[in-house]
């Protein structure tokens, strides 16, 4: 399972249907659009994670 | 786990479901394929429409797949449908499709064994298609996935089973045939002549009865299930003549007293009957061999696919099954391997053989940015490329899919054939049962004999079958041929409206010239050599991205120039640009620029005027407030232009320019590339409304251009002809895609289509010509006067070589030349 850092939704890797590569880590989406969002402003995203994990 | 069939919300196991899909991140389960592939077609609309419905808690059962139906689908769906065995079989199905409620239109293609049906899918569905096709008499074989070339092998399979147990017949029926035709002609023979006449009968009775029934069986079959429809086809006329053949035998073995007590001779004819059925087994057999390779571009695209991927996850290289490929993924690619997908150049360089595609022979340059299409060879470097298309986006299985559709499309010239065919069954039996009336009253004993075989040789020598392949098998090999040479061709009709063009108008930017200026002349003042300018231009506009700086950069590269570095760049917009190169402060840009800093241009003015009445961009380039020269660029024309321009000349077309620019630099291009007639100062949106005038000077139009700007001028034409770059394949608006950038193609794809029609022409002649000959002569019109009459055995021969000279001769289109 991975997650996608945009929607934060959980998927598997070969569910995916886009990925990024970001600082040598490859990221997975579930959509395409997630893939744009993230490649337009990544830090955000990743950032917007890390937030999401302390909510829980 | 369970979990809900968001198509027929029925409640599935997962672990036992019957698919599943991935949609938007999330898995859903199906309780048969059929909710699959209608949730795959479109997610969106079960998701929503059930949402509420869902709410309410999962349904016991499946729906009847009828309601389902309906709501579903696009409106065109390809069905693989079996059976088919003939031209009349074409006309009716598609009657049977589309006497349907709510089905506009069907297309069925005989050497493809295949029906497009287009329907609204809120008032008909697969089942009614379905219900359709079985109650015509024919076999539903499923739908058929487009562009995947995903039921390729599964086709192929049935094809070859198809073809294995047409062979296994052929060489039952053969064998019967040489044995019933041993016996027949037993008393010349030593060894058979001591069996006594009436035992030979019986034995004759034995061989030819599962000769008919068993090995000809499909002709049986065939023609019952036609009849119970209340139609015919070529089965009808085969199953009528041998067993009328086979009855008066069989009545004359087992009761010889009927026929000689009328007077008649009690001969049988097992033999005939047996050679009939091992013929059109014969020419079956050789047109299921020839139909295979009629489809073999496709096969040959199929099989370019690459299979496997070495991609980059988490800075692993990991190698991957193709379909495992993702849009974003980085992809790696060694010397000699297969570019698996479509994508863009991130790091590396190489040149690529693009020829299975494009048909271009000379490997192209790969740097980073650029473009690299899937199934493509890479020869010479390793690069890492980012994949942008994959699965069914990419270049490859756009074509594949053109390449299908162009192939199933149906010329307006066979519609016409189609219905002939509709009509010539039932026409035929009446003319085989008047010959034999007519033999049987007027003609000499044994009137009976005559009649039967007049009778037999009509019908045998008239079956359709030619007629069936003439049009299908021409359009299959000819977009094939296209296809591997680049061209591309959106379906019959443009085939068929091509080869009338008299008229061809080119776009010219990016069309006619490669669309981005290059730089045509260099300047110097004096005291400057030629290198030392282009340094000066070039170390200033390096990392400009200025079209024009972009071509002085690239011939300062191609010279060899060295560049230094500038300092305090500054760009002034619609002007040039300042900046520093060491000691020299340098300004480079337009006569505005250059009165504006105080700079005296007198020295060239009058070769600059020279240049600028070509239509060419001049840049002025200074030093420290002294002009130390100019540099012309213009738009370069490609080097295709002139040739195909001549070429098109030569073929009796007339040849246009369109463009956007003024009368003179459109009449510099027009001079270049030897175009008579060239439409200067339009506007984009008016291309179009220059094509029409076209039109109403009674031409037959040809629009080229780049597909996406000139998008209504292309769709206005009778055909439109898109000029694109490999990987932009899926132009809509085309009639005809061109994969290379080179004007030769235009003239390809017109020859190409005048050579396919060609060949169209001589088949339907042949397959017609044939028949209105033939048959008089078997119903033994020429027997009067010359005593000439047609065998069934030599009428059933000619039949199966009819069918295999059609084909063979479409076959001569793979061999078409390109130059």
């Amino acid at each position: 399972m991975v997650t996608d850092p945009v929607c934060r939704m959980e998927i598997e890797k070969s569910d995916a249907v886009a990925t990024s590569q970001y600082e040598g880590k490859t990221y997975y989406f579930c959509h395409v659009n997630c893939k744009k969002a993230f490649d337009a402003d990544p830090k955000k995203h990743l950032k917007a994670k890390d937030s999401s994990k302390e909510r829980k | 786990m369970q979990a809900i069939d968001p198509v027929c919300l029925m409640q599935v196991d997962t672990e036992t479901a019957a698919g599943s899909s991935e949609y938007k991140g999330k898995q859903y389960y199906f309780c048969n394929p059929g909710c699959k592939r209608r949730f795959d077609a479109d997610p969106e609309r079960f998701l929503s429409k059930n949402e509420h419905e869902a709410m309410a808690g999962p349904r016991e059962q499946c729906l009847p797949e009828d309601d389902l139906e309906k709501h579903t689908g696009d409106g065109r769906v390809t069905l693989s449908v079996g059976g088919m065995s003939c031209a009349s079989c074409v006309a009716n199905i598609e009657t049977a499709l589309k006497s349907l409620d709510g089905v506009a239109g069907a297309n069925v293609n005989f050497a493809l064994e295949r029906a497009t049906v287009e329907f609204d899918p809120d008032r008909v569905g697969l089942s009614d298609f379905k219900r359709a096709i079985s109650a015509a008499g024919y076999d539903f074989l499923g739908v058929r996935d487009e562009g995947t070339g995903g039921t390729a092998d599964k086709e192929r399979e049935t094809r070859e089973r198809e073809y294995g147990r047409l062979r296994r017949e052929f060489i039952f029926a053969i064998i019967g045939a040489a044995l019933t035709m041993a016996g027949s002609f037993g008393e010349m023979l030593p060894g058979l002549n001591l069996i006594p006449r009436q035992v030979m009968r019986f034995i004759l009775f034995a061989i030819a009865t599962p000769v008919l029934f068993v090995a000809g069986r499909r002709f049986f079959a065939g023609a019952w299930s036609a009849a119970r429809h209340g139609t015919t086809d070529m089965n009808t006329l085969v199953a009528v003549g041998t067993f009328a053949a086979w009855a008066y035998s069989t009545v004359a073995t087992f009761f010889p007293g009927i026929f000689s007590g009328a007077g008649f001779r009690n001969d049988v004819y097992f033999d005939t009957a047996a050679t009939i059925v091992a013929l059109i087994l014969m020419g079956r057999l050789l047109e299921a061999r020839a139909k295979g390779r009629t489809s073999e571009a496709i096969r040959k695209l199929v099989g370019l696919k690459p299979k496997t991927a070495r991609i980059i996850r988490d800075g692993q290289e990991i190698e991957a099954p193709i379909e495992d490929v993702l849009f974003g993924d980085f992809v790696v690619v060694r010397p000699g391997e297969k570019i698996p997908v479509d994508g863009v150049v991130r790091e590396g360089r190489s040149s690529v053989d693009e020829s299975m595609l494009s048909g271009e022979s000379i490997p192209v340059e790969k740097n980073p940015g650029d473009q690299v299409i899937g199934a493509t060879i890479n020869k010479t470097g390793s690069f890492t490329f980012e994949a942008t298309k994959v699965g069914k986006d990419t270049a490859l299985a756009q074509i594949i899919r053109l390449v299908e559709e162009a192939q199933e499309s149906k010329a307006p010239i066979q519609r016409m054939a189609d219905k002939v065919a509709s009509y010539f069954v039932p026409a035929v039996i009446t003319v085989a049962i008047v010959t034999a009336v007519i033999w049987f009253i007027f003609g000499p004993a044994p009137a009976a004999t005559f009649a039967l075989l007049n009778f037999v040789a009509v019908l045998i020598i008239a079956c359709p079958c030619a007629l069936g392949l003439a049009t299908p098998t021409a359009i299959m090999v000819g977009t094939g041929r296209g296809a591997e040479a680049g061209v591309l061709i959106k379906d019959a009709e443009a085939l068929e409206t091509a080869y009338r063009i008299n008229a061809v108008v080119f776009d010219k930017t990016g069309t006619l010239t490669e669309g981005r200026p290059s730089v045509t002349d260099i300047l110097p003042a004096e005291g400057f050599s030629e290198a030392d300018l282009l340094g000066f231009a070039a170390s200033v506009e390096r990392g400009s991205e200025h079209p024009l700086g972009e071509a002085i950069v690239a011939k300062a590269k191609e010279r060899g120039v060295t560049l230094s570095d500038a300092s305090d760049f500054e760009a002034l917009a619609g002007h040039g640009v300042v900046a520093r190169l060491g000691e020299k402060s340098i300004v480079m840009g337009n006569r505005k620029l250059m009165n504006d800093r105080g700079v005296s241009i007198e020295s060239l003015a009058a070769r600059i005027e020279a240049l600028e009445d070509e239509g060419k961009t001049v840049a002025f380039i200074a030093a420290d407030g002294k002009l130390i020269g100019a540099i012309a660029a213009a738009d370069t024309i490609k080097k295709s232009a002139p040739d195909a321009v001549r070429a098109l000349k030569a073929m009796g077309i007339e040849v246009a320019m369109i463009t956007g620019d003024n009368e003179r630099t459109a009449r510099a291009v027009a001079r270049k590339t030897g175009i008579d007639r060239a439409m200067a100062n339009v506007l984009p949106g008016d291309k179009a409304e220059e094509v029409g005038k076209l039109q109403r000077e009674g031409k037959i139009v040809a629009m080229v251009g780049d597909g996406i700007n000139d998008a209504p001028a292309l769709a206005k034409a009778d055909v439109g002809i898109a000029i694109g770059s490999g990987a932009d394949v899926a132009l809509e608006a085309s009639d005809i895609t061109l994969i290379r950038d080179d004007l030769m193609s235009v003239v390809t794809a017109i020859r190409l289509s005048k050579r396919t029609i060609a060949i169209i022409r001589q088949n339907l002649f042949w397959a017609f010509f044939y028949n209105v000959i033939l048959i008089p002569i078997a119903a033994g019109a020429l027997y009067p006067f010359f005593h000439i009459l047609l065998n069934p055995m030599i009428a059933a021969a000619a039949m199966a070589i009819s069918s295999v000279s059609v084909v063979s001769n479409s076959l001569r289109l793979r061999r078409f030349e390109l130059r």
